[in-house]
């Protein structure tokens, strides 16, 4: 009996994050509308990868959008690498908003430290408005491990990051939700719930080799494309993000040995 | 002929973007550094990347001076300065990279400087083989050398690596083989 032929899955539309080494990583960008959790611990380069990325959206004609829950949009502003390809003239036009979390919970009057259900929905709601009043194209929620500290339970983290996704997703807006997680932590988010639902999860770090430390970047799920799941080297710099392969030497076994 | 211009004339013969192991003896040090950056790198319009693991790039600018040798189209990468907590001033032309066991950052700031000098191609030089194999094992330095080269060749880079033959191992000598397109003797006068 002949094989049957194997449809191919066709191939989707790509939003190109626009750093060379992680759309080569990811074989052309992340598929757009994917929510991406990027996760790590402190210093290991999250919100410079999604400023970054941001910033390329807005230069080519995406409009771009920065949630700030724990530190005000001009306090980051102000720290922000200077980078080449940067003008505030993003910021001017409308292509690149930065939005503080904590301002949208006061018009909401979402001032409880916790969340119910409901309060979820207005918040997911209020969300969705703000990208389609602006078009915004990319999104990143820096860091949405604040906004899960008030929803508290793993049902409620479950439901928000659900609906979330689906929103953007349903207005072909790519998202990047930053997630902090201590060094030690076994897992991607504190509370464990956020990278089983996120359709891919970017993890950041940093080694030690013998006393030096590398920061590092591996792409360990994306939903929607090939991808490498190796460990890269980044370091952050005026030009953007780099990468390179971490080197494995001595972790081939000698000939015999 | 000097060694100046045996090895300037060497490397004019190369094709474009080749990678070359130089090797040669201490004595012929700075007349080859000459050869590279103020024959090779001007006849051929190329922004040099100097990448040190041997002496501070301090000293290296120090000596360029001296020969009169403009500093303008020429950027280092210095793998040496921090790990011998040197105190010495910062130069506009120079990065630095920890420790000469970071070859991952290595790479990460070669990248860097190619970018931010795009307009042009580069000449990029790895002084040397000997001083990082005092740092690295052998199979990091190969792993090391063959990621760099081949993503030089794919950037139309040319890529230089010095071997001072009085510290050249066997193993050295089989690693710059794998490499290389050319090895480059230095022989100088006599």
């Amino acid at each position: 009996m002949a094989p049957r032929e194997r449809e191919e899955p066709e191939e989707r539309e790509r939003c190109i994050t626009g750093i060379d080494g992680l759309d080569n990583i990811l074989n052309g960008g992340i598929p757009r509308g994917n929510t991406v959790l990027v996760t790590g611990s402190v210093g290991t380069g999250k919100t410079s990868l999604c400023l970054e990325f941001l910033v390329h959206g807005a230069i080519v004609g995406e409009n771009s959008l920065y949630i700030s829950v724990t530190e005000s949009a001009d306090k980051l502003l102000s720290n922000i690498i200077p980078y080449d390809f940067f003008d505030r003239k993003l910021i001017k036009d409308g292509r690149l908003v930065f939005i503080d979390l904590p301002v949208i919970y006061e018009r909401l009057g979402l001032e409880k430290l916790e969340f119910d259900f409901e309060e979820v929905n207005i918040l997911i709601t209020a969300i969705g408005n703000i990208v389609d009043e602006l078009a915004i194209k990319r999104l990143c929620i820096d860091s949405i491990t604040s906004v899960c500290y008030r929803l508290r339970t793993q049902e409620n983290i479950r439901d928000f990051i659900l609906k979330l996704g689906s929103m953007l997703s349903s207005r072909g807006c790519t998202s990047l939700l930053v997630s902090e997680i201590s060094p030690a932590e076994e897992r991607y988010s504190l509370y464990g719930v956020e990278e089983a639902i996120a359709d891919g999860v970017v993890v950041t770090g940093n080694l030690e080799r013998r006393g030096d430390l590398l920061r590092t970047l591996q792409v360990v799920k994306m939903r929607g494309t090939m991808h490498s799941r190796a460990k890269y080297v980044l370091d952050l710099t005026t030009v953007g993000v780099l990468l390179v392969p971490l080197l494995k030497g001595g972790s081939v076994p000698a000939a015999g040995g | 002929m000097s060694v100046t211009s045996e090895v300037s004339e060497k490397l004019q013969a190369l094709p474009e973007a080749a990678a070359v192991a130089v090797r040669m003896k201490a004595e012929h040090y700075f007349d080859v550094i000459r050869a590279m950056l103020d024959v090779f790198a001007s006849r051929k319009n190329l922004d040099s990347i100097y990448v040190t693991s041997t002496i501070p790039s301090a000293s290296i600018i120090n000596a360029l001076e001296v020969l009169e040798i403009p500093l303008d189209h020429i950027w280092f990468v210095d793998c040496i300065s921090q790990i011998m907590m040197s105190p010495g001033q910062k130069h506009g032309h120079a990065i630095y990279v920890e420790s000469p066991t970071m070859l991952e950052n290595l790479m990460l700031k070669v990248e860097y400087l190619i970018r931010k000098t795009k307009d042009r191609k580069n000449l990029v030089i790895l002084d040397s083989i000997n001083s990082l194999a005092i740092h690295n094992n052998t199979k990091i330095l190969s792993e090391f050398l063959h990621i760099l080269v081949n993503n030089l060749r794919a950037k139309e880079s040319y890529t230089i690596i010095f071997s001072m033959e009085e510290y050249e191992s066997e193993e050295i000598r089989n690693m710059l083989n794998l490499v290389s397109d050319e090895t480059l003797q230095v022989e100088g006068e006599g």
